[in-house]
């Protein structure tokens, strides 16, 4: 179909009646996209590529930048050789391992609970559900600082009143303690994500199978293993990939809760490149640093991406 | 008489399901609000009180006052997120039209490439970016949050919104092209209208994702009480004002209180966008 003006719809081909423009439109789109790029341009890739840059040359802050001296690998090398780094790693594995499986199942027993609830309670719940989502992370990590005090933290406190404990732990003063109250923390914001996302997962599961697995005489436990987890499973994948992503990324709660302490106990990856960048001003051994996190989180993003941008069918 | 028991049953249980989770998720804030009107000192005495004895207002004037001062903090805030939100949604929905809807070449190329963005670990960028926002200028300034705030919000957005636009028919377009439109008057006086929905839910997650945005503020705000959003000035109460949790806690709860409002209000938009495409 010719339209006078050269306006045409295709009829053919993967566009099909899809997007209505012809040609000639080309330009024009130009227009409209190259704010956006120009302004990811500067704020990601131009940053993400000149970090590589830094990361090959000996560059602190004193340093005349025209003639910084370039040091190759020497940056990564320094890195991979600190204990510091392999502490982080460490720390940051076992928190993300911890956050994960908090996150996700205690996400799963919210998204239940909301759903399984009398309707009169529903819509509140949910309400309840979501406000802790909002809260900022570091003012979060305030909260529950205040929470953990060893002194007079609520938490403390109930404890020794309950009789779990003859004294308040110090909490954020014993390494291992205060791994557990970092992840504690950020399960508090992280469980009200996970449990968003199944919630929507729980209400795309059909009511006839659960029906003929009822009728089959399938048990509640049953029917939740058989029916509900399996239909579930690709929201399941794709909520523990965003949970993964942004554990793998703290860096507010710990500043907000533990600084990194005791020692450097609670360091995680974010944090000590932060401090390489911003307390030693080592933009070098920093830049190393964060590439090295990049190709972490990048590794399992890709993975992250295949299955998420695969339901989008115009990216396909 | 069997089914009467086991609606008292289910309402008993629902209600004790309820507190139990309603104990986990507010609790924290209940008590950060019971220790903001503790009078100021009696937060450490020992031993605990859950309710304080005599409940002052005094705390929420001290934050308010001179020294303090959340209100400039909660003013820069909103002033940042409000400005990021409005560049991110013009710029993610301009964006998101060329995708969705123009005959454009890169537009898998384009989409692609912004969705990559998105995937870029905020740590890698802030050192060049503190260096460039330097270089430019614009430290010390609120343009050094505003403008990578709104870069930040870009990829999310424009995922959601590329993804609305499927939902309205081309036919729209069509017509309008036929009765001689542009496209820019398609996309401001046509579409815009009709994504608005989208357009909502973007700009809430953008919204609050910049108003939770700790790194680059932190970063930007060199110190400065001046240029503190309402994260950084938490923060450095608690950290300048170690001992006094009874003027924190107010804080905390002066500036819970938008976010929260927020939440309540539009949280239908705010699930549906964060869903949409995940699940």
């Amino acid at each position: 179909m010719n339209v006078p003006g050269g306006w045409r719809r295709s009829r053919s081909g993967p566009d099909a009646g899809k997007y209505g423009a012809g040609p000639h439109y080309r330009n024009e789109g130009w227009g409209f996209i190259l704010p956006a790029f120009l302004c990811i341009t500067i704020f990601y890739f131009y940053p993400l590529l000149q970090s590589v840059v830094y990361s090959f040359f000996q560059l602190e802050y004193t340093t005349d930048w025209l003639h910084a001296p370039f040091v190759g690998l020497r940056n990564y090398a320094a890195v991979m050789g600190s204990i510091e780094f392999w502490q982080s790693v460490r720390f940051t594995l076992l928190f993300t391992a911890g956050v994960v499986v908090l996150d996700l199942s205690a996400g799963m027993l919210l998204a239940i609970a909301a759903y399984w609830i009398h309707p009169a309670l529903r819509a509140l719940l949910r309400t309840i559900i979501i406000i802790p989502w909002a809260i900022p992370r570091v003012i979060q990590a305030s909260i529950w600082r205040w929470m953990f005090n060893s002194d007079v933290g609520i938490i403390g406190t109930l404890l020794v009143r309950l009789g779990l404990a003859a004294e308040a732990p110090l909490f954020l003063a014993d390494p291992n303690l205060a791994l557990v109250c970092v992840v504690l923390t950020y399960v508090w914001k992280g469980a009200s994500i996970s449990a968003v996302f199944l919630m929507a997962g729980l209400a795309s599961v059909p009511q006839d199978l659960h029906d003929a697995a009822r009728i089959d005489g399938a048990g509640r436990l049953r029917r939740f293993f058989a029916v509900t987890l399996p239909v579930m499973f690709p929201t399941l994948v794709v909520t523990m990939l965003f949970r993964l992503r942004d554990a793998l990324r703290v860096f507010d709660v710990i500043i907000g809760l533990t600084g990194g302490g005791p020692g450097n106990a609670t360091e995680s990856l974010n944090t000590f490149a932060y401090r390489m960048y911003f307390d030693f001003n080592n933009y070098g051994l920093g830049s190393a640093y964060a590439f090295i996190i990049f190709l972490i989180i990048g590794i399992i993003s890709i993975f992250y991406m295949k299955k998420f941008l695969g339901r989008f069918d115009f990216v396909r | 008489m069997n089914s009467r028991k086991r609606r008292i049953y289910y309402w008993t249980a629902s209600l004790l399901v309820f507190c139990v989770i309603t104990l986990f998720e507010l609790g924290p804030l209940i008590w950060m609000g019971l220790t903001s009107i503790k009078p100021a000192g009696s937060e450490f005495s020992i031993p605990v009180r859950i309710f304080p004895e005599q409940p002052t207002g005094e705390n929420y004037r001290t934050v308010t006052g001179e020294g303090f001062n959340i209100q400039r903090a909660l003013g820069n805030s909103l002033i940042v997120s409000s400005t990021a939100m409005i560049g991110t949604l013009l710029l993610s929905s301009m964006a998101a039209f060329v995708i969705a809807r123009l005959r454009f070449r890169c537009r898998h190329t384009a989409f692609f490439t912004i969705q990559l963005a998105g995937l870029v670990p905020p740590i890698i960028v802030i050192a060049p970016t503190f260096i460039l926002l330097r270089n430019t200028g614009l430290l010390g300034s609120l343009w050094a949050m505003i403008l990578p705030h709104m870069a930040y919000g870009i990829p999310l957005a424009t995922l959601l919104i590329t993804g609305f636009f499927g939902s309205i028919p081309v036919e729209i377009d069509e017509a309008a092209r036929i009765d001689g439109a542009g496209s820019g008057r398609i996309f401001f006086r046509i579409l815009l209208p009709v994504i608005s929905p989208a357009l909502f839910s973007a700009g809430v997650l953008s919204f609050l994702g910049s108003w939770g945005d700790f790194m680059h503020a932190f970063t930007v705000s060199l110190g400065l009480p001046r240029l503190q959003t309402v994260p950084v000035a938490i923060l450095s109460f608690s950290s300048a004002f170690q001992l006094q949790w009874t003027w924190i806690a107010a804080g905390v709860m002066i500036s819970v209180v938008p976010v929260v409002a927020i939440v309540v209000l539009f949280q239908r938009y705010l699930i549906g966008g964060l869903t949409r495409g995940a699940v």
